[in-house]
């Protein structure tokens, strides 16, 4: 009986280590690492609007000059808790001022931050793990030109047992794949592929628009299958839509129209974008026409998802 | 010419119908919410087709989607009485917990809207450029609304 409890014991005590070890928060190989190189504000501009940081890290309501002001502060209330945005002005007390290139790069691609500590997901680095290292460079160049803010904002209010952040070390493993979701173009359209792989690496990476229209399991994690199929909304009432070629649905809407829309904020319907949509279609008004055509190309050429999914 | 002639009546319908709509306001304010607001819909989607030469520019059909828009502006937040956010609506709860700011929103709808419709005059736009100039704002103040006091969709 002692030898069962002592073999219990020390069986135990294995798979904790294991699960500390599995959840250990990831970096960068020295080779990736090694890509990497500070870039050009100007285009890492674009790449902070592709990327709709300002959505988040910026007060609630802002417009114009204010979206550069990056306090954080903004809650999202999910079913986990809520997550307060942080700080990623260019202060070096409160904000990421203070990080190299490759603690930028960590966060952004492995959502690990400079003193090993898990992100949690409400950063969707799930997305932007897709981002390529000039992009990535540019963006940190473009980083260091936003105004400092003073001031941290408050901390998550998250109860057990989301409150503990190496455990997301083990959800990263599950959930955080930076491979393409969709690996080619659908559909028997004829296809522009330079066009529709720009498309991809925009919604995919940094537009990161599957973080919202596709819906997640119990863990939280994405259910790729659903990929952009539409999903309960994340924070306050209603549905994201499905954003699939569907019959009858998304489906009617033309290349033109999506672009369209992207830049004005107009449906075919000539009803007018809502809700946190307004800050995504905002930005990616800022983007050249042709990636907001590249993005309808690739919505226009991915699977169907059959059922709606909750 | 048929859409011209129907959005014109709708623009005159809303315009002179308010006193007889409010009266039955207290029967369904949700359906009659939403009818002004598919007014609007109608009218962005003819001043819309015009902007982008999808349909041919006529100072008449200008006229009409601005007024079209001024009445709805006017009339519009009438309809949310307490308990009016139940039921098929995409109306969010942020107008009843937050009135001063739908009020705000609504407020520069009609501001708007009484800009267009002096640019507008007797005859409508002169041109296209005219009516863009008339309308753009206008329409500029749908997603600032849309953006707190619709419900996702």
């Amino acid at each position: 009986m002692k030898k069962a409890i002592l073999v219990l014991v020390v069986l135990a005590g294995i798979a904790a280590a294991i699960g500390w070890g599995l959840s250990a928060p990831t970096r960068m190989s020295a080779e990736e690492a090694s890509a990497l190189k500070e870039g050009d504000p100007a285009k890492g501009e674009l790449v902070f609007w592709a990327g709709g940081c300002a959505s988040c890290h910026a007060e609630k309501g802002a417009k114009g000059d204010d979206l550069l002001n990056l306090g954080g502060g903004l809650r999202l209330e999910t079913p986990f808790g809520v997550f307060v945005a942080p700080n990623i002005s260019s202060s070096k007390a409160d904000g990421i001022g203070g990080w190299s290139l490759i603690d930028f790069a960590n966060a952004m691609t492995h959502g690990t931050s400079p003193d090993g500590q898990n992100f949690y997901p409400a950063f969707p680095y799930t997305s932007y793990a897709r981002m390529t290292p000039e992009d990535l460079g540019d963006l940190y160049a473009f980083m260091a030109t936003v105004p400092s803010v003073e001031g941290k904002a408050a901390s998550h209010e998250l109860g057990f047992p989301f409150n503990i952040r190496r455990g997301l070390g083990l959800w990263k493993r599950m959930f955080l794949d930076p491979a393409p979701v969709i690996s080619q173009p659908s559909g028997d359209g004829e296809i522009d592929a330079e066009q529709w792989e720009r498309g991809r690496y925009l919604v995919e990476g940094p537009g990161h628009c599957g973080e919202c229209h596709t819906p997640r399991d119990f863990a939280g994690g994405l259910v790729l299958s659903d990929w952009l199929g539409g999903a309960p909304a994340p924070t306050g009432e209603g549905r994201i839509p499905d954003i699939t070629p569907t019959q009858g649905g998304f489906g009617s809407w033309s290349a033109a129209d999506i672009a369209y829309y992207l830049e004005s904020g107009f449906t075919p319907e000539y009803d007018s974008v809502g809700g946190e949509m307004v800050h995504v279609q905002e930005n990616m008004a800022r983007l050249p026409a042709s990636d907001r055509n590249a993005i309808a190309a690739y919505l226009k050429a991915i699977p169907t998802v059959a059922e709606p999914a909750n | 010419m048929r859409i011209v002639r129907k959005m014109a009546v709708a623009g005159l319908v809303l315009g002179l119908g308010v006193v007889s709509i409010a009266a039955q306001a207290s029967d369904d304010p949700i359906e009659t919410r939403k009818a002004i607001m598919s007014s609007v819909g109608a009218a962005a989607g003819l001043g819309g087709g015009m902007m982008k030469a999808e349909i041919d520019y006529v100072p008449a059909a200008g006229k009409a989607a601005i007024a079209t828009v001024r009445a709805a502006s006017l009339t519009f937040g009438d309809y949310y009485p307490a308990g009016s956010d139940q039921g098929d609506t995409g109306a969010a709860a942020a107008i009843w917990e937050n009135p001063e700011g739908f009020a705000a929103e609504l407020a520069k709808f009609q501001a708007a809207t009484e800009k267009a419709a002096a640019a507008s005059g007797k005859d409508g736009p002169a041109d296209l450029d005219a009516f863009k100039g008339a309308m753009g704002p206008v329409l500029a103040t749908c997603k600032s609304c849309h953006e707190t006091y619709r419900k996702k969709n």
